[in-house]
């Protein structure tokens, strides 16, 4: 029963020791203060945030980014030469496959000129032959 | 009177806060915040920085506040681990409350002084049960309350509450005598 006396009233010196304070004055102004700076802070880095946005985190790190940067140009300058190499190769190729045709083409006439020289001389022995009979 | 913002379980979806809403809102809670965090880190340089912390982040996250009611649970829960963090931070010295030299017996009808010696034993508490004793009888609440404020069992709460009471009882009728407690 003293003990339970007790306990209460310690809590009740407690509840008044621990009573809220008031805080120092000014303490508003000075709240507002430091938002005002938070958001000017805030400002300059929204001008960023879109960079953010783009960019996942592992290129927070400006050595990664540079490498990224080195390692695409790189990837670039290869690419292209190899389309140019690509490109000649192909243009050659091309080059070689009309002189085929025109090569084919010429063979072909003179195969027909052959032919038609072949037809005439037949002609011309059918028509002797034809006379002495 | 002024409607406060947030007031009641109405504002679900709060409207956009002004500076003249944040200042009311800083202003309603601002000696709750500041006393737990003075009390808890008996410094009052110390205490006022946290209080601006806290309400710096309250700022922030003020989309996220429901009701008053939600509010004020956020600012005790936040003020409550910021004053942890910041003891771990910046760790001093500590002895337990058995080891604490007692102050001087105090002469009769010295209630400023009985009530500065209790917070010097409430802050010679190791820290979560600091923190409890703060909460239970600053702020009034409940060891449910409290529980869900530090994350932690409510068994737990009222294990560190009665021990601590033991503690300061003990404590405390040795420095002002079985008069006055």
């Amino acid at each position: 029963m003293s003990m339970d006396k007790d306990t209460s009233r310690l809590e009740d010196a407690l509840k008044i020791a621990l009573r809220r304070e008031a805080v120092p004055h000014g303490f508003g102004d000075r709240v507002r203060a430091r938002l005002v700076d938070q958001g000017l802070a805030g400002q300059d880095k929204s001008r960023k945030a879109w960079l953010r946005f783009f960019m996942p985190p592992i290129f927070a790190h400006p050595l990664v980014r540079w490498g990224t940067v080195a390692a695409v140009s790189a990837a670039l300058v290869v690419g292209g030469i190899e389309y140019r190499r690509i490109e000649q190769e192909r243009a050659e190729g091309e080059a070689a496959k009309q002189r085929l045709i025109l090569a084919l083409r010429i063979a072909g006439s003179k195969l027909q000129l052959a032919k038609s020289k072949v037809q005439g001389i037949q002609a011309d022995q059918t028509e002797n032959q034809q006379e002495k009979e | 009177m002024a409607e406060p913002v947030l007031a009641g379980k109405a504002a679900e979806k709060p409207a956009v806060i002004t500076e003249t809403d944040f200042a009311e809102i800083v202003h309603r809670h601002q000696s709750m915040v500041y006393s737990i965090a003075l009390h808890f880190l008996a410094d009052a340089a110390a205490a006022e920085e946290l209080a601006q912390d806290v309400f710096l982040q309250l700022h922030a996250n003020l989309h996220s506040m429901k009701s008053d009611d939600h509010m004020k649970f956020w600012l005790r829960k936040v003020t409550s681990h910021r004053c942890i963090d910041s003891k771990r931070r910046y760790r001093t010295p500590q002895i337990s409350l058995d080891e604490a030299p007692d102050p001087a017996a105090p002469t009769p009808a010295e209630d400023l002084l009985l009530a500065r010696r209790l917070r010097q034993l409430v802050a010679s508490l190791p820290e979560k049960p600091r923190l409890i004793v703060i909460l239970r009888y600053q702020e009034d609440m409940s060891a449910d309350e409290i529980a869900g404020a530090l994350a932690m069992p409510v068994a737990t709460v009222k294990s560190h509450l009665q021990r601590s009471l033991a503690m300061l009882r003990e404590k405390a009728s040795r420095i002002i005598g079985e008069v006055t407690i």
